[in-house]
């Protein structure tokens, strides 16, 4: 088992109330990964201290072994990791396709000033809308879409910046049926071609049909890892869910 | 259909260009075209500040204090540097700039608010210094600045008037350059949403800090360009919190996202404020105008005249065609293509 | 080296003045906290608030603090409806900047019609007990004064009860905090913006008949408060309320110290490089408000 994404105890507290409680958390390289949890139990906040958004107030994140603690959310991303967000994030007043475009990294500033629209470029972009099946759209606004076009959307950015590593906060979240055995189809599909991802998920059909590896949540901190079948029987993911 | 509007713009833009170029000799008088002078003055001011306001969303109520900082910048490398006009004008600008820099920094750390707090600040800040350290800025007593021409005074406005035209549009044309680059595409990504932009990998600070400097090296190019012309600088005028609102008053009417946005702002803005200057000297109704105007164009017309305008078009536009929304990808490929081909040639 | 006197006296004045500065503070706090408002027309409505305490003393005799029976009312109103009618109807994803264009052309519209009701002559209300003074301790502190910080103290006061005693408060906090939250908690949200931004405004009201006991007022006089005022909330921490009561003593001392060396002109710089410092080293202020990191 080798590992990608790695967190030691870490810690994060807004104002008097602690969202993360000493978290140590392993994420298994070329894997689909889940992390559940009850509402509140600091999924969001640990995404967030992952992906640089918020700094935490003390621990270590390592990707690839190198520590990215605290480094800016920007840099985070260069190193190989996309992330989508909660409620579902597009730059509004952009095309789709100029919102896939934008997630190309630029190298440095004499590489910005040249043409956003390069061939090679809106083709790469292109074919992932494609892949996503949203091509028809590509000249459409995204505040025209429809929620579950925008979700595809942000999707197709995040991949369009090559990650390593994809993090999904919440993909079903307000999507219907058919979409969700799309996404979750289109998850294994890019993990089969070697995409690690770490999903936080409320739905547990979908986490139990295409996780590997499940981490539990409860009160900010892991109380359980493993395969599906084992957390699925697992007394202590139980208790926490129902309280017991 | 998209050729036809495509071909209205271009016959607008030449239209806009024409007018601009034939002004001086149709203008009857010196007084006249020393408002065309002024006009174009704002006409490049705002479209700096669209730099800033248009790309990245954040709004600068300050620019007309980096103004008042290039005009004295220029004044003083003029009249106690003994520099020569046109190299003060550009030392100026560029250590206003260097200035942009620091100010940059700090302002730009954190989300909006500050930096608005911040672009206020830098007005009250600077008109404070100006005002007060009379023995290098003259004070109140104000700043003569020696003339770079020796010409009559049509002919003085005349000159300053086509150097006002080539320093609009090479702000213009640099504007358009960053609006079809990719750095422009990051900067707009800010606009439309930061923290995603930062999360897709765009090093947002930077962006930010880069274009504010750009902003601020045009914005004092032209400050620096009207003490030349002007002559007589005085700290209440420039470093005057209006001229920072008529600006934003401008860029937002005509349309911060718009290329010609800021410029078609400031001939409407600009002329009505001569006009009115003229017709009933300065009073306290300038300001109840100009508030009021600011703030139905925030609550009713955020997006300014152009895209209104466009919008319009567009739905005489769709009585005909059935949908201009869904176009295909492999149209939209060579439509881009096509484009991006006639841009290298 | 200032004598002992002159330096006890500068600190008194700088703790007046730090008073008056943190009741403004604490409504421009109040709208971040609330709608996340940078309220620049604040200091217009500070003067506005002047302006009537001077011209009801004017043209009937009326002393300016009995004018606050009927401006802070007003001004309540006025602030609710300012809420309500206006900030409400800008789009939620450009309200920081939108709603600093807005409240910025308020200040221009009421700095203008000042302009042309009263034209821009410096006014000032003459007083009976105007010149009185009282001496503590060898310093001398006109009484007009510490009438003005009376007023700030008990406002400020009223406030923190108002914040943390009454259900209102809580609703209010609740609101600051966590607006989502609190609308699941049954609070409406909406509506207690609308009391809060009043409140804020009424804090104008007070301040404004405070600074026009002593103080010459003309129309564009709010720019000077404004800059300061901002200054203070963000070393405040933006959105909180007591970080911003202690820097706007901290550096109203400062300022009131600074005049002894530099002048009352250069000691006003103080607020700018105070801000400026802060945004550089430490962005989200020194008291820290939660909110402050994200702005």
């Amino acid at each position: 088992m080798t590992s990608t994404l790695a967190t030691t105890d870490l810690r994060k507290a807004f104002g008097g109330v602690t969202a993360l409680d000493g978290a140590t958390v392993e994420f298994q390289h070329g894997k689909v990964n889940a992390l559940i949890g009850p509402n509140g139990s600091g999924k969001t906040t640990f995404f967030n201290c992952v992906t640089g958004m918020i700094k935490p107030d003390s621990g270590t994140v390592t990707y690839d072994g190198r520590d990215i603690t605290g480094k800016a959310p920007h840099t985070i991303a260069r190193h190989g990791m996309g992330r989508t967000f909660q409620l579902c994030r597009t730059f509004p007043r952009m095309t789709a396709l100029e919102n896939v475009l934008a997630a190309v990294p630029v190298g440095g500033l004499l590489a910005g000033l040249r043409g956003a629209k390069r061939r090679s470029e809106i083709d790469r972009a292109i074919s992932w809308l494609t892949r996503l099946g949203i091509e028809h759209l590509a000249g459409s606004e995204a505040r025209d879409m429809s929620w579950g076009q925008q979700k595809l959307l942000e999707l197709a950015g995040v991949l369009m910046s090559e990650p390593e590593t994809v993090l999904l906060d919440e993909p079903a979240g307000g999507v219907n049926p058919a979409l969700l055995d799309r996404i979750g189809l289109l998850v294994r599909e890019l993990n089969a071609e070697g995409r690690t991802f770490v999903i936080v998920e409320h739905n547990m059909d979908l986490v139990m049909s295409i996780s590997d590896h499940i981490v539990v949540f409860d009160r900010g901190r892991p109380i359980a890892s493993g395969p599906p079948s084992v957390i699925r029987t697992d007394e202590k993911v139980l208790g926490a869910y129902l309280g017991v | 259909m998209l050729n036809a509007s495509r071909a209205l713009k271009a016959g607008a833009i030449l239209l806009l260009a024409a007018g601009i170029l034939a002004f001086p000799s149709l203008a009857p008088n010196p007084y006249i075209l020393s408002v065309g002078v002024l006009v174009l003055n704002y006409a490049a001011l705002s479209t700096s500040w669209n730099f800033v306001g248009g790309f990245t969303g954040y709004i600068s109520l300050g620019h007309g204090a980096l103004a008042g900082l290039g005009a004295y910048g220029t004044g003083l490398l003029v009249a106690k540097g003994g520099l020569p006009p046109f190299l003060a004008l550009f030392a100026g600008a560029t250590l206003v700039a260097a200035l942009a820099v620091p100010i940059g920094f700090a302002a730009l750390r954190v989300r909006g608010a500050s930096f608005v707090i911040v672009s206020i600040s830098l007005v009250l800040i600077l008109l404070l210094i100006f005002q007060s350290w009379a023995s290098v800025t003259g004070g109140s007593r104000g700043l003569v600045v020696p003339r770079p021409f020796d010409l009559s005074r049509p002919e003085h406005h005349r000159v300053f008037y086509y150097l006002f035209a080539g320093l609009l549009a090479l702000a213009l044309l640099v504007w358009w350059l960053i609006d079809r680059s990719r750095f422009g595409l990051g900067l707009k990504s800010i606009r439309e949403d930061e923290d995603k932009a930062e999360a897709l990998g765009t090093a947002t600070y930077a962006y930010k800090l880069i274009v504010f400097v750009v902003s601020a090296f045009f914005t004092a190019l032209t400050g620096g360009l009207y003490a030349l012309w002007f002559g007589d600088l005085d700290p209440v005028f420039q470093f005057s919190i209006l001229t920072g609102s008529y600006l934003v008053l401008m860029a937002l009417l005509g349309g911060v996202r718009q290329l010609f946005g800021p410029v078609v702002g400031a001939i409407i803005v600009g002329t009505a404020l001569e006009y009115f200057k003229g017709a009933y000297g300065d009073t306290p109704l300038h300001l109840v105008a100009t508030g009021l105007l600011l703030a139905l164009v925030v609550l009713f017309m955020p997006d300014g005249v152009l895209p209104a305008v466009a919008d319009l078009f567009k739905r005489f536009d769709r009585t005909q065609s059935s949908s201009i929304r869904e176009v295909t990808a492999s149209e939209l490929r060579d439509e881009r293509l096509k484009k991006a081909e006639g841009a290298a040639r | 080296m200032p004598s002992g006197a002159l330096l006890f006296q500068s600190v008194l004045l700088g703790l007046l003045l730090g008073g008056l500065y943190a009741l403004l503070a604490s409504g421009l706090t109040l709208y971040f906290g609330i709608m996340r408002v940078v309220m620049i027309a604040h200091s217009a409505f500070l003067i506005l608030a002047a302006y009537l305490a001077w011209w009801l003393h004017d043209q009937a005799g009326i002393d300016p603090l009995l004018s606050m029976i009927g401006t802070v009312p007003l001004f309540f109103l006025a602030g609710v409806g300012l809420q309500r009618a206006l900030l409400t109807r800008l789009r939620p994803a450009t309200l920081t900047m939108m709603s600093v264009l807005l409240t910025f052309a308020i200040a221009l519209l009421i700095e203008g019609l000042l302009g042309y009701a009263f034209s821009g002559t410096q006014r000032r209300i003459n007083l009976g007990y105007g010149s009185a003074s009282l001496e503590v301790l060898g310093a001398r502190v006109a009484v007009v004064k510490l009438i003005a910080f009376g007023l700030a103290v008990v406002a400020l006061t009223t406030l923190y009860l108002l914040m943390k005693k009454t259900r209102f408060g809580w609703a209010l906090r609740a609101t600051i905090q966590h607006r989502d939250a609190a609308r699941l908690l049954g609070i409406d949200t909406d509506r207690v913006a609308g009391f809060g931004f009043g409140i804020g405004l009424a804090t104008a009201a007070v301040g404004g008949t405070a600074l026009s006991l002593d103080t010459t007022i003309y129309p564009s006089l709010h720019w000077h408060w404004i800059g300061p005022l901002m200054a203070i909330i963000v070393v405040g921490g933006l959105g909180s309320v007591p970080g911003a009561a202690i820097a706007a003593l901290v550096l109203g001392m400062a300022q009131s110290l600074l005049q002894i060396p530099m002048g009352t002109t250069w000691a006003q710089t103080v607020f700018y490089v105070a801000l400026f410092a802060t945004l550089a080293f430490r962005p989200q202020g020194f008291f820290g408000g939660r909110l402050a990191q994200r702005f």
